[in-house]
């Protein structure tokens, strides 16, 4: 199959360092205006497994991707006989779907380029990613952009999570808040008016809106006694998918995921059990409220303090 | 050529070698091979990476009161048509940072091969023989560097959750581009790592003498090698619990827990004392 390799915008712009880096595409179908669906890991992975499963279940077809190198150090080489074989690095692919009602582009990127030893990307290359994104997304014709990512929140890991919404206008909220379990970031108890949603599955929908796109991001809530281990939240991914799929007017069969929740139910568990018998008070004190509420000042500080320190002297044990 | 590239002079050179060593690896080889070719060979500075936007440059590192600060500088040695490139590994934008290496060689200087220097930590003694690793770009490279001992029948995968090395990015990236190119690997000792070991940078010199016709005597070195085996010979002489763990390594005899880190900080300690 031929690949086109295209010279975006900002790469032609890049006169500075002169190594453009260019998108791969494996094929240009005509899409009937599609929208972009995007996910990248952050806390707990909730936005690219969402992303993930809806690919792996709609059966997307690979679209192209957007070269590594200049984003990011490589994962994994592979030396053969002495002789380099292959140097791998993280993917950033495109995916499409037809689909009855409109067409589908989708977006997984396998790591966000920080770059710097952050989870999260910031500046220039976040920019530089994002808009390559949409690049592509206006190449195909697309004219709304949906990302997904994570809420914390005072929640508990035995409640079905909600699914927070912010937009880039208010039409697009109020479609938003007709879908189940969905609520909006400012209805949600204690929250102010302003907020953030830190690294590129925020950040996207920035740029979409300086580009004259609608956008979405659509967060899973995520308790936030969990918001800093290393461990993925699929049952937020979950509610994400399932508000997905009302969207897109599709079926979505959820098995995969209900393995993996089940799976994380136990880890999760596991590590409750061994939380110290007034942290585990406090947490369970929350099944008693109406709903999660967002995180305080005093709520963090207690956090820090109880989880944090509890899951390094964790780490600490495991290294003796 | 680039504003992030700054040339201070412009040797002439026919169609050099480049040889690259990073100043932060194992047993510090990459800084004691490019010195010592830098030292013997006469090589001036001709050329550095302005470092802004590869290193964080939020103040300045202090090891033992002197201060060290990000240099990336190529030097020219036009006798012996070399060129050798010292830097410390940046700390992001790897990408760019190889490709001005590449540009300063490949669009300025026409190099015709590459070789960069690396340690690799070893589980065993010092008194074994050092085995000398290449991993190379190309099979036609691989044919020419036959008649080397090399071990050329290497297989390696980057373990999960390991990331590869700066030189397997560098080689790649060479690659790319079409430039014979080569990454050197030396095994270390793991209890000579945070000292010198002369006798790996020894073993490297020796290959790069050799291959790029640079007609080093490198009996200094012997002499260097020599004297650190006789300090290390004083420390077994002097405290039996080392004796017996060296010993261990040259049996091939897995070491008790903590034997490692005691050998190493025992040997290491003892060899700064006597200056090395």
């Amino acid at each position: 199959m031929p690949c086109h390799l295209f010279k975006i915008r900002i790469c032609l712009e890049d006169n500075v360092t002169g190594w453009a880096v260019g998108i791969i595409l494996h094929s240009e179908p005509e899409l009937n205006q599609p929208h972009m669906i995007v996910g990248w890991p952050g806390i707990g992975n909730i936005g690219v497994i969402t992303v993930d499963n809806l690919r792996q279940q709609i059966e997307a077809e690979e679209l192209g991707e957007i070269e590594p190198w200049d984003y990011f150090y490589p994962s994994k080489v592979v030396i053969r006989a002495s002789v380099l074989h292959s140097l791998e690095f993280p993917t950033s692919k495109f995916y499409y779907k037809r689909l009855a009602n409109r067409d589908l582009l989708l977006f997984v990127g396998e790591e966000q380029p920080s770059g710097r030893g952050r989870m999260y990307a910031e500046g220039g290359k976040a920019y530089e990613m994002a808009n390559q994104v949409l690049d592509v997304a206006e190449k195909f014709g697309c004219s709304r952009i949906y990302t997904s990512g994570a809420a914390v929140a005072l929640t508990h890991h035995s409640w079905k999570p909600r699914v927070w919404a912010v937009a880039t206008d208010s039409g697009l909220l109020a479609e938003m808040k007709g879908y189940a379990n969905t609520l909006l970031m400012s209805e949600v108890e204690g929250r102010g008016d302003v907020g953030n949603i830190t690294g590129l599955n925020g950040l996207l929908i920035g740029v979409a809106k300086k580009r004259g796109l609608e956008g979405v991001c659509l967060m899973g809530e995520i308790p936030d006694y969990l918001s800093r281990v290393p461990f993925p939240y699929p049952k937020a991914s979950q509610s994400v998918l399932e508000m997905l799929a009302a969207i897109l007017g599709v079926s979505i069969d959820m098995a995969a995921l209900d393995d993996m929740t089940a799976q994380m139910e136990d880890v999760i568990t596991n590590v409750f059990r061994q939380f110290p018998n007034e942290v585990r008070d406090r947490i369970d004190q929350r099944r008693q409220e109406a709903q999660p509420g967002m995180i305080t000042e005093e709520d963090e500080k207690w956090l820090k303090e109880n989880i944090d320190d509890f899951f390094r002297q964790e780490e600490g044990d495991k290294g003796q | 050529m680039n504003e992030k590239v700054h040339f201070s002079a412009k040797p002439e050179l026919r169609t050099p070698a480049l040889v690259v060593g990073w100043s932060m690896d194992a047993g510090r080889l990459g800084r004691r091979v490019t010195d010592y070719l830098v030292g013997k060979l006469g090589g001036e500075a001709f050329c550095e990476i302005e470092p802004a936007d590869f290193f964080p440059l939020n103040g300045v590192t202090i090891v033992n009161d002197i201060v060290f600060f990000p240099e990336s500088r190529f030097y020219a040695c036009p006798d012996r048509d070399l060129v050798v490139f010292r830097s410390t590994p940046p700390s992001y934008e790897w990408y760019q940072f190889l490709n001005l290496i590449l540009d300063v060689a490949q669009d300025y200087c026409h190099v015709r091969e590459i070789y960069t220097v690396g340690s690799m930590i070893a589980m065993g003694a010092h008194t074994a023989p050092r085995q000398f690793f290449g991993t190379i770009g190309s099979p036609e490279l691989k044919t020419e560097l036959s008649g080397y001992e090399l071990s050329r029948e290497t297989d390696f995968e980057t373990p999960p959750g390991g990331r590869p090395t700066l030189n397997s990015f560098f080689l790649w990236t060479a690659k790319k581009r079409g430039i014979p190119s080569a990454n050197l690997w030396v095994p270390v000792p793991f209890y000579l790592v945070s000292a010198d070991d002369p006798e790996a940078y020894r073993t490297a010199l020796d290959f790069l003498s050799d291959r790029l016709n640079l007609g080093l005597d490198l009996t200094d070195l012997d002499e260097e090698a020599g004297l650190q085996n006789e300090r290390i010979d004083q420390i077994r002489a002097a405290q039996p619990e080392i004796d017996s763990i060296i010993g261990k390594l040259e049996r091939g005899l897995r070491l008790a827990e903590g034997e490692g880190e005691k050998l190493a900080k025992e040997v290491g300690d003892f060899l700064r004392d006597a200056g090395n």
